[in-house]
This record gives C-alpha cells, structure tokens and sequence, in this order.
C-alpha cells in the first residue's frame, strides 16, 4: 500500500515539477503538501537507520518501536557535530511524546555526553546554537553536570538566544557573512524553520519565523527554474557547473515546485516540521514576467589576519529574465575556498546550465586572513575536506587578482596576476550541450543555449580543452568519484595563460533580441577595446545595447562617464526587496501586496 | 647493630622514594587534532592528553574530545587542580584536576589559542584570540574584552610576566604588546614584525623575552620589550611557532617552527644548533623541558605526535599521539 502511494506521489511530483508556473494559494498549498508526503513516505519507508527515517517515524506515528530501537542505534557512537545536533533535536521534538522512557533516557544521555564542535563558519553557529536552544528548552532546568560543555540548561538557553539575536542584527544591518550560498541554504533554513516550528519562547520563535523569510525571500528574488542565480560565497563542485544539484534547488522544489524532485536529506527537517512559506515568496520565486535587476550588499566572512577591515562589504548584482541570469560579485576575496564571482544560469540544457569564468587562485594568505591555524600549513589543512582547492582546474575560488563589473546583461572581468601566483591562468567553462558554440573571426565566441544566447570576447590568446566525464577526473570536494556522471557530456574548458587578462560577456535572450543570428550580427559590430600590461589592465566597451563601459583594474568603473559607486549599494534593492543599511528591516513587495519584516521591533506587518 | 643497619636500610629507601616522587612531573599537550580534522566530520580525538613521566608512552586524554586544543595552562600551586584549555569553542576550565570541565566563556569568545592563569590568583584567567584579548577574574562566570590600545587584532599568545602577575605580554599578528595593568591598557613595544607566533620569558630575569615570529626568525630583548635584536646565528629558518628555556639552566633555550625541527642555544639564545637525530617530523609546534630534569625534552609536531628527548635534544625518539597536530606543551613539577 505504502509503494503504490509513493508511486502516486511520484506520478504527480514528475509532473508538477517539470515546469513551474505560478498557481493560487490553494493549489500550491496542495502541491506543498503532495511535494511533503512523497519525502515522508520515503523515509517513512527507508529501513537505514538515520535520524530523519526516526523522525518521519514519530512524525507519521508509524512504527514507534522500530523508531526508538534506530534512534537508540543512531546514537551509539554520536560524530558531526552541529550535523548531528539539528537532526536529533529534530527527531527527538516529533517523537518525544512517543518514544519509550528508555529512549528518552538515551536521547538525553547524548546532550551529556558528546560534545558537538561550536565549527567556525556562520552555518555551523546557525545549526549549534538553534540547536542548543531548542535542546535547552526541552530539557530545562538541568545543572552543568548534565550537559555537554558544563553549562545548565538556563546557561545554554541564553547564550544561544543572545547568539542568535545577534546573528540576526548583524545580517540585517550589514548582510549575511556567508551568503547567497546554494549549498548552505540548506544549514540556515532548516536552523531557522525548526526555530520558528518548535521554539517556546515565543521571540526566539518569531525570530526564527521572521529569519526563515529573509532568507528565502533572498533567493526568491534570485531564483529561476530551481536554481540560485548570481555571484555566492560558497559553493561546491559540481554544482557550480550544475547548478540542480546544489541543495538549495531541493528547498526550490519543495517550497517553489521547481527544479528536480529530490528526496535529499536536507529538505526533510523542514518537510516534516510543518513550515510553510508566505504567498508573496513564491509569488517572487516564480513572476518572472518582467526583467529586473537585482542589487545587494552582504559582508565578508570575519578577516582575522591581512586586513584592517573586520567585515567588509560585498556588492552583488543580479540581472534576472524568465530565461536566463546573470549575476556577479565584485572581485576579490570575499569568502576563502569555495567563492563563486560571476555566472550565466539558463534554463536549457539540464544538467550543464551555467557558463563562468575564475582565475583559480590559492595560497596560505587567503587562508590566514580567516583561519586562525599556522598559515604555512593551512593549505594541507585545507585540502583534507576541500580536495580541489589546491587544484589549477578548479572551478571555485576567490582571487585576489580577479575583479568585475556588471551593467544589466553585460559583464566585464579583469585580471592583473602577479607572476608566481597560484595558479597562472584563468579558466572559462562552457557546456559542451550547448547548441552552438561558435568561433567568430571578430573574437568574439558565440554560444547558444535554447532561448539563451551568451557572447563571449576574450581579452588575450588562450587555448580550449575538451573535457569529458569519466571515474577518473568526476571527483567531488572530498576527492571521491561521482561515477553517476559519466554518462554525461562534460565541458569545453577555455584556459589562457596571460597574467593581465580578461574578458567581456554579453548574454541575451530571443524575447530581447530576436534571432541568435541578430545577436551574433550584434557582437561583431561591438568589439572591446582593452589594455593589458601589468599594473595598467582596462578595458573600454560599447555594449549591443549602445552604453560605454569603461573598467581598469581594480576599482575604476564608469559607465556612460559616470562613475560608478558600489558603496552606495542597498541591503535589497530590486522590484521585489528592499532593504536599507543598518536598518534592520526588509520590506517585501509583490503587485498590490507588502509585508514588511521588522527585526528592531520583531514584527511583521502588512 | 641489626637494627641499626635496618634503620638505615629503611631511611635510604623512604629518601629514594622521596627523591623518586620529587622527580614524578606531568607532560600536557594540547592537540588541535589527530590526523586530518574536519569540522562536521567523525573526527578523531582531541583535546588535552597528560601523561605522568614515569609511564613514558601512555598519554591519557582529559576533558571533552572533538575541540581543537590550541593551548592549555595548569596552575602550578595548586598541583593542577586548576586547568584551563585554550580551544575553538572558548576556554574550557577544571577546578578539579580534570574530573568535571566547563566551558567558561560564551559565545562571543571563539577560537582561542592560548590562555594563562595568574598563579597567584586563580581566578584571574587571561585568554587570546584573533580578535583580542578577554580577562576574567572570577573563574570565569564574567569575561571581558582587554583591548585597550592593542585594538581587536589577532594575538596569539598572552604571557603573565613571571616576577610581576599586573605585567603581561601580548605576541600579536603586528608584534609584541605590553600591559602594566593587568591588560587595562596595552602598548606595543619596540619590536615592529608582524607575525609573532610565540613568546618566552627568562626563568631568572623577567626583562629577558625572546619571541618567534612566523617569516622573520627570532628576536630577543633584554630590557622588557624596549629594543630587540635579531638573533641569527646558526638559524638558517624563519618560521618559529614555539620558544623555551630550560628552567634548571637558563642558558640553554629551545626553538621550533615550520620545517625546523628543533634548534638549542646553550649560550642564552646568542647562537643556536640544529638537534634533530631521530626527530622524524620537522614541523615543530611545541617545546616542553621538564622542570625537574633539564635533560627531559618534549617536542609536539605538527600531525606527527610527540617526540622525547633524555638527554637534552642529543637524540630523539618518538613518543606518542599518532599523526596528532600539538599545539602547546608544558611539563609541570607534580
């Protein structure tokens, strides 16, 4: 009975997810709620022991006792930390009126005995201490003697509160530290909703409420087709290259119903807690019947070392069409190790739908500015979970030889690269699924992707090279083989050696310009004009859309002769969101509807 | 005249066992990790490990696991009832030789890399950070940010002046700070690189410091910090994270850092050896002598354990804590 309803499910998720048009209230509240009972039913099912097959258990009131006999196995030998933490308290909070008084006892032996690590990443405090509140709310009144780091419950309760309070004016005052992250979406929404599902207290709990919309509501007004468009802070591969399979198009596809139907872990916390998303999220998720710019300001991650600036700002910009977007940061090191600084995503072409350019940069210094450990060893430290960072073929980095600078649909990156830097090169991916990929005798490489047309003009001599998936070079982060993708078609690397480089992309759509031959006729007519020597890279260039940009490496921005001043850049400021600096609060806007996020006075009106 | 003999049989045994017991001291090491560490991964254990001298390989771990130890430091007078670990999530503290531990600090304290006890005052607890330093003086229920003149910069090690507890040195990312004040205010010495990893006092004459730095080699001073001098003889390094005397002779000092091994003076830090026979890991994080033997020797690797040395870094074998990263050591007289 159970198989037949999860084929059911099936059935109509290939369906609904499949393409996404935007549906009234009721409908999409169905379609949550099937999107919901497919992923419980999974794990409901599932016979591995994990605490989100315990939790969907409690949840569904499905087979207790095999529930407390896997939570009691789960927690035999307890490891990953804050990884650990949000999934058991998880699971515990659904089941604790089930469970047996012996498993109980186990559940609560675990918060006295192991010992998570606080981490050191802005996601690992949003998992440890959401956790931790949660947890000391459960179980209050208990002296240190019977948790973990020797605090009592009140101690632990508090100074989670106080951390997430301030988490949360810090990102409404001057961004979020690690942004825009497709695959640590996941870490700050399921921290978030289970606050704002499960918390007592009823700030913490409006907070986490207030919280999970500010950070969708962020997507939201980046997203197509189940993907995260723009520049992010962090991002693995090889979701950069494809782009459905980063985490965040599993929340795309629960709480959108775009993308991939997914059955992946990271969506179940918040399947099984009940949170649904405002109306006016979606509706921003999914309207993309005007194109619109996106701009926003976030901040780097604490700079410990080689800065005199703790968190410096990150401008971001983001132009968005129903077909394509293209979006960038600025340049420069923003986030150590996984930055992603500039990408075209369309929506043709599953799973390769991306196009980018990086210069693959490492080195102990980059670490050091946010590390604490010896920078002479943190490289090797580094690689023992990032295996690619060291890697010249890598296609995530932040350099410091790297900036950009973005007018609507044309962008323009430049790089002036000290010899003897890691590495000397810089790399451009195209799909090898494009539909054309033509090289112009104007320079111009001229690339079609469905309704998605992307020019390309390298700025100096460089080579290309076919790339196709095999065992041997399909490895993740952690250096282990991704054999499920040697079925597909790889990539077209584009690799130039010259250390003042750079290169300019415009992309446009068949609704913006007509035929990919108009488009191509265009580019020829629009040649840049750059200059390449060390210390003196720039670049002057007449855009198809007729405006001058002028870029010289690093900082010099005109367009049209003006110049152009990021640090005037809002928090949010698009059609959709806004946001001032330091004003801790974010106003939504969607047609004749507004709901306005006050994070000073912890309301939201509208 | 039997029981003469007996007696003193008797009374040559109960002053062996009595010089054996003033011999018995206790190594610490803190371990940021054992093998590769990943935070959110099944990491292998950290923390702080001990051992008794006399068991020689066995190192038993105290406190919780999986916390990145950057540093420890034990009060002497108290024969280590009091403890404190410097680590990733804050200051962890026993006031019970190691039974019970709490972390002590909140959550606006992170990634702690050292932290000092004020021997005369227990209570009184110093800790560094990347982003400054942080003093308690009641154990711990309260901490403060000790910033004053210094600003929020990355220090890597706080030192209590060993003749004067109100007197403390600070071995930053931008050199050397002084506080005459228990750390109410700061001033930078005269010592101008960045860098600085690590810092030692002279047993004997407080104004004697010597500090490591990580890309400019050692420098020393002999007037509290009011000039420095490059010391360069026999050092063909320049990455120092850890610097030691031998507090039964303060002339023989030792020195580690990145691809080092360990280089000795025996002329008070003027000229250095390199002493690595057996040391098969030359990366360098921390030197510990023991204070009852000066020949007893403890050198902590970076993810290659610990190493001994008997007779003063002649030879060294290894010594325990497999393919662990040791940041601090000390060898206490207990």
């Amino acid at each position: 009975m159970k198989s037949l309803l999860v084929f059911g499910c099936m059935v109509v998720l290939c369906v609904s997810g499949a393409s996404a048009q935007m549906v009234d209230r009721a409908t999409y509240l169905k379609e949550f709620q099937q999107r919901v009972k497919y992923l419980e039913t999974v794990y409901d099912t599932s016979q591995s022991v994990g605490f989100y097959q315990i939790a969907a258990r409690y949840k569904l009131n499905s087979n207790i006792r095999q529930a407390d006999s896997m939570f009691v196995e789960a927690l035999r030998v307890p490891t990953n930390d804050m990884f650990w933490m949000f999934p058991v308290i998880g699971a515990y909070i659904h089941g604790k009126d089930k469970m047996s008084p012996e498993t109980k006892a186990v559940v609560r032996n675990a918060w006295k005995t192991y010992a998570p690590y606080r981490g050191d990443t802005e996601n690992h405090w949003a998992m440890y201490y959401s956790s931790l509140f949660l947890a000391a709310e459960q179980w209050p009144n208990l002296p240190g003697s019977e948790w973990y780091n020797g605090k009592s419950s009140d101690e632990n309760r508090k100074e989670a509160r106080e951390y997430l309070f301030d988490w949360a004016r810090i990102t409404t005052t001057i961004g979020q530290g690690e942004f825009d992250s497709p695959d640590y979406f996941a870490e700050y929404a399921i921290s978030t909703i289970l606050l704002a599902q499960f918390a007592q207290d009823p700030q913490v709990k409006q907070l986490g409420s207030m919280m999970s919309e500010y950070i969708f509501a962020d997507f939201a007004a980046e997203h197509l087709d189940g993907q995260y468009l723009g520049g992010f802070s962090r991002i693995y591969q090889p979701a950069v290259y494809k782009p459905l399979m980063s985490t965040a198009s599993g929340f795309a596809w629960l709480y959108f119903g775009t993308g991939e139907r997914t059955s992946s872990g990271w969506i179940m916390v918040p399947a099984l807690s009940g949170y649904e998303l405002p109306e006016i999220i979606y509706q921003i998720a999914l309207d993309r019947s005007k194109t619109y710019i996106q701009k926003e300001r976030k901040r780097v991650r604490n700079v410990i070392r080689y800065g005199n600036e703790k968190n410096p700002p990150v401008y971001k910009y983001t132009y968005v069409t129903k077909d394509y977007g293209m979006g960038s940061l600025m340049g420069g090191i923003l986030q150590p190790i996984q930055q992603h600084t500039w990408g075209v995503r369309y929506t043709y072409g599953r799973p390769y739908t991306t196009i980018f350019g990086l210069h693959p940069y490492w080195s102990g210094m980059e670490l050091g500015m946010f590390f604490p450990e010896e920078v002479k060893t943190l490289i090797a430290d580094v690689v023992a979970s990032k295996g690619t960072y060291n890697n010249p073929n890598k296609w995530t980095s932040a350099s410091p030889f790297e900036r950009t600078f973005q007018h609507k649909n044309t962008l323009i990156a430049l790089y002036d690269i000290a010899p003897g830097t890691t590495a000397e090169h810089i790399n451009g991916l195209f799909p090898r699924n494009l539909e054309e990929r033509i090289i112009d005798p104007s320079g111009w490489i001229v690339c079609k992707a469905g309704d998605t047309y992307v020019g390309w003009y390298p700025l100096q001599e460089y080579e290309w090279k076919e790339e196709l998936e095999t065992p041997a070079n399909a490895l993740n982060d952690g250096g282990r083989p991704q054999l499920e993708r040697v079925k597909e078609t790889g990539i077209w690397r584009l690799r130039s050696y010259k250390l003042q480089n750079g290169y300019v992309v415009e992309v446009r759509s068949k609704d913006e310009i007509g035929s990919f031959e108009r488009f191509h006729a265009a580019l020829k007519k629009s040649v840049p004009k750059g200059t390449m020597k060390p210390g003196a890279v720039s670049v002057d260039y007449t855009t198809i859309g007729g405006e001058k940009m002028h870029f010289r490496f690093p900082e010099e921005r005109k367009l049209n002769g003006k110049v152009v001043d990021l640090s005037k850049t809002k928090l949010f400021e698009g059609p959709y969101l806004h946001a001032e600096v330091g004003s801790q609060k974010l106003t939504m806007t969607y047609k004749n509807k507004k709901r306005v996020l006050d994070f000073k006075t912890l309301t939201v009106t509208e | 005249m039997k029981s003469f003999a007996c007696s003193i049989l008797l009374l040559m045994l109960f002053l062996g066992v009595a010089v054996l017991e003033a011999r018995q001291s206790t190594v610490y090491a803190s371990v940021v990790s054992t093998k590769l560490f990943v935070v959110g991964a099944p990491n292998p254990q950290t923390g702080l490990f001990y051992q008794k001298t006399s068991d020689d390989t066995l190192w038993q771990h105290t406190g919780r696991n999986n916390i990145r130890a950057f540093g420890v430091d034990v009060h002497t007078p108290s024969k280590g009832n009091v403890l404190c670990i410097a680590s990733g999530n804050g200051v962890h503290q026993s006031v019970d030789g190691g039974k019970t531990w709490k972390i002590t600090t909140g959550w606006r304290i992170t990634e702690v890399l050292s932290v000092a006890i004020d021997p005369r005052a227990a209570k009184t607890l110093y800790c560094s950070t990347p982003y400054g330093v942080y003093k308690t003086t009641d154990g711990g229920t309260t901490w403060n940010e000790r910033t004053n003149g210094m600003g929020t910069i990355f220090v890597q090690t706080v030192t209590i002046d060993r003749n004067n507890p109100e007197r403390l040195y600070c071995a930053t990312e931008e050199g050397v700070y002084r506080s005459e004040d228990g750390a109410g205010t700061w001033k930078k010495t005269g010592l101008h690189v960045g860098g600085v990893r690590s810092l030692a006092q002279h047993p004997v004459n407080s104004d004697v410091l010597f500090v490591g730095t990580d890309d400019f080699g050692i420098y020393a001073t002999t007037n509290g910090g009011k000039y420095w001098e490059k010391m360069a003889a026999g050092l063909d390094h320049v990455a120092f994270y850890t610097m030691v005397f031998d507090p039964t002779n303060p002339d023989v000092m030792y020195a580690g850092g990145y691809s080092t091994g360990v280089y000795k003076s025996v002329d008070g830090g003027k000229s250095w050896q390199r002493m690595n026979d057996g040391l098969t890991n030359l990366n360098v994080h921390a030197i510990a002598v023991d204070p009852t033997n000066g020949n007893r020797v403890y050198a902590g690797t970076m993810f290659g354990g610990i190493f001994k040395s008997e007779n003063g870094g002649t030879t060294w074998r290894y010594a325990g804590l497999s393919g662990a990263q040791v940041w601090t050591m000390t060898v206490q007289p207990f």
